[in-house]
């Protein structure tokens, strides 16, 4: 594998897939931090700097952007490869917000100043960014938002709060969903602003969750003055804008990756329990395996679609409930099997293969964020079924 | 005494204990003082266990004779709901299978302990999830709650086909955090320096363990309760896509299925109790036991999952108290055996009935 070339990233686009996977391979195996795989909790900035700015320095940073900004220009297809292999290898997320939804939105819908501004210093590591979408009042209805922004001469003056703002204490730049035209219809007030979070008049203050770690943030803002500048595309189209941009994404939460990792640590409990020959828990075993080999036939018809270049409809949310139950299930077993070591803080033995209560704990959440399964099987309900309501 | 009268006073008196228990389990669901006593050592606060043995709780179990109150499991079960549903830490049932233990020897600190001056802890297991004691006299004690405060350790010990008890005044001791912030320690015996001070304990140890298992399970449901109650309170308040998300008919069927839970886990409960106080010995007392601790085991763990869902991003936060039941639940399910060992002790010790 050592012995594989790396080709300059500007030649990636153009090799043949499977070639293109052993590539990604051989990357990650050079490059990639032995330590920081399959960390057990999201990484801050400075824990994930290195990896990031290595990816920066090969010109790998950012696979789906164009060429010509400074991307890899990859396909959907060949995005998805390279998602499976970071995944597999347990390669850890970066403070990616500015390459994966912030980039592609100043792409697609930033002026030529915004896109030589602000994409180059995503490039370089010098823009951290955050996304601020959700507020108290705003979660699952998150149309309802209210931060608003006031025009005042050349300037917004916004005001409000937002929340869940993931790794907003590591980010020096904030994209903001906030409303501008409170009569019209709730989807049609909001715009798409950028803030320098070192703006007077930003507090943030972070949240601690239930793995006791500072993952996420509230995000408070008074009297903050923006430059009408760092509007995005037209005013009031920031919700088209945002949803559009989640379209091919979303297959990601579907990704049955991290049940696969889950399930073999779910093994490797069982048989540090005694428990894995046991005929009941072979049968549970078995279920969970078949249920799993199952989403991967499922997940693979929704890449077929998309390396068709076809787009994903709504029934791309059967992934994401089927991903995240399964992942909650192979959890739960997990802390059914492990005794009383089911309510230890830390890793059993110092191992951190035996860490049930982590991957119980990292699972809770996956129903609830990225639209919370309620939310998509609304979905699935009303777009895909055609229930009235 | 009619049995109508008698079941009245039994009523009363259950009602009372529930009443007493408000002194250290705020009715009003104020857990600041439980936030304030997580993650350091020992886990809990030792004025508040002296508080449980001046309540006479300690020794609830105990005959009156050797200084408890000689109340019934039916009463037990009331008072550990309580203190679940207020997530009390102090480790209220290990210090009642001591006493159980010490009580049915007649010996070791029994007056100190239901006092709640001294914590002598049951070191019985060796490895997880098991309801065995060790086979070897020097295997490592695992999983004792807050050891730090214990004053001795009482270790049963295999000898020949009997089992003896020791008490071991103190020990290379190891600790590790657990969920609800409190710790598990691990004990290596040193029965060197140990004093032998029973020789027979293996039928009072096999009882107290099943009344642990039982009071474990009642605690358990007091904490499914608040969690529910908890999460009704948000369901009703919470606004969304302009209603009240309580409407929201999805969410509705959720809360009706903890509900569920909750009823067949207090059905279960309260029939083993009053299956164990009316003198159950034997396999009927270890089916029955088995049967709620099963029910009560996996009720927790769905009922404050859901709870959770029920919450949305809320109950993900360390802030917000539900996620404190869920931590409780994840220590405490599979305490004095999982839902998968009592099933199994279940089919073996029940018979089958004619329906």
């Amino acid at each position: 594998m050592d012995a594989l070339r790396i080709p300059a990233p500007t030649e990636l686009d153009s090799l043949e897939e499977e070639h293109f996977r052993q590539v990604v391979r051989a990357f990650l195996h050079e490059n990639y931090p032995e330590e920081l795989r399959n960390p057990p909790k999201r990484l801050h900035w400075s824990e994930n700097k290195p990896w990031y700015m290595t990816l920066a320095d090969k010109g790998w940073l950012c696979p789906g952007w164009p060429k010509e900004h400074g991307g890899l220009g990859l396909s959907p297809a060949k995005q998805i490869i390279l998602t499976e292999e970071y995944e597999r290898y347990g390669v850890a997320r970066t403070n990616d917000h500015g390459i994966v939804m912030l980039g592609p939105l100043v792409i697609k819908y930033g002026t030529e100043a915004q896109q030589q501004h602000f994409l180059p210093k995503i490039l370089t590591g010098e823009h951290i960014w955050c996304q601020g979408y959700s507020e108290p009042g705003a979660g699952s209805d998150l149309a309802a938002l209210r931060c608003e922004a006031v025009p005042d001469g050349d300037d917004y003056v916004v005001n409000g709060q937002k929340i869940w703002t993931t790794l907003a204490t590591d980010a020096n730049w904030i994209f903001l969903l906030v409303r501008t035209d409170k009569q019209a219809k709730k989807q049609e007030g909001i715009s798409f602003l950028l803030v320098d979070m070192k703006t007077p008049g930003i507090t943030v203050r972070p949240i601690i969750n239930l793995e006791l770690h500072d993952e996420f943030c509230e995000v408070f803002f008074d009297n903050v003055r923006v430059p009408k500048a760092n509007l995005v595309g037209q005013l009031n189209k920031g919700w088209d804008m945002a949803k559009a941009l989640l379209s091919f994404e979303r297959i990601f939460l579907g990704s049955p990756r991290q049940s696969g990792y889950a399930l073999s640590r779910l093994r490797i409990l069982a048989e540090r329990m005694g428990v894995f020959e046991d005929a009941e828990f072979q049968d549970r075993y078995t279920r969970l395996r078949l249920e799993l080999e199952d989403l991967k036939a499922l997940y693979g018809t929704f890449v077929a679609k998309l390396k068709r270049g076809e787009s994903l409809g709504p029934d791309v949310s059967m992934l994401k409930i089927i991903q995240t139950e399964l992942f909650q299930r192979i959890t739960d077993t997990m802390l059914e099997i492990a005794g009383e070591n089911a309510g230890l803080l830390e890793p059993m033995e110092g191992n951190r293969n035996l860490h049930p209560t982590g991957q119980f704990i990292q699972a809770r959440p996956a129903t609830i964020y990225g639209g919370s399964n309620e939310i998509q099987r609304n979905i699935l309900s009303k777009n895909v079924l055609g229930l009235p309501g | 005494m009619s049995a109508a009268l008698e079941d009245d006073a039994r009523a009363e008196s259950i009602r009372m204990i529930r009443d007493s228990a408000a002194a250290v389990a705020p009715p009003g669901g104020d857990l600041s003082r439980i936030r304030g006593l997580r993650f350091k050592a020992p886990g809990h606060d030792p004025a508040t266990f002296r508080q449980l043995g001046e309540m006479g709780w300690i020794g609830l179990r105990v005959p009156e004779a050797q200084g408890g109150a000689g109340l019934g499991l039916g009463e037990a079960c009331a008072l550990a709901e309580e203190l679940g549903a207020a997530l009390v830490p102090e480790p209220l049932i290990p210090a009642m299978l001591s006493a159980s233990l010490l009580a049915a020897v007649g010996a070791g600190p029994l007056e100190a302990l239901l006092a709640g001056t001294a914590l002598p802890l049951v070191a019985w297991q060796e490895r997880a999830d098991t309801l065995e004691v060790p086979g070897t006299p020097d295997a490592p004690r695992k999983f004792l709650v807050n050891a730090a405060a214990a004053t001795s350790f009482l270790l049963p010990v295999r000898e020949a086909d009997r089992i003896a008890l020791y008490e071991q005044a103190g020990g290379a001791l190891t600790l590790e955090p657990t969920q609800d912030g409190g710790t598990f320690g691990t004990l290596t015996p040193d029965l060197a320096g140990a004093s032998r001070i029973a020789g027979d304990i293996g039928e009072a140890l096999a009882l107290a363990l099943d009344e642990a298992a039982l009071l474990t399970g009642a605690y358990l449901l007091g904490g499914m309760e608040r969690a529910l109650a908890m999460t009704l309170d948000y369901l009703k308040t919470r606004s969304q896509f302009g209603k009240i998300i309580g409407t929201f008919q999805a969410l509705q069927h959720k809360a009706a299925d903890v509900k569920m839970q909750i009823a067949l886990t207090r059905a279960s409960i309260e029939a083993a109790a009053a299956t164990l106080d009316e003198g159950a010995t034997g396999d009927l007392r270890r089916a029955t036991v088995s049967r709620a601790k099963a029910r009560a085991a996996e009720s927790a763990m769905v009922v404050t999952r859901q709870c959770i869902q029920l919450h949305g991003g809320i109950g993900y936060t360390d802030d917000y108290d539900v996620g404190l039941y869920l931590r409780k639940a994840m220590v405490m399910a599979n305490q004095y055996g999982s839902a998968t060992l009592h099933r199994r002790r279940f089919m073996a010790t029940s018979p089958e009935g004619e329906e």
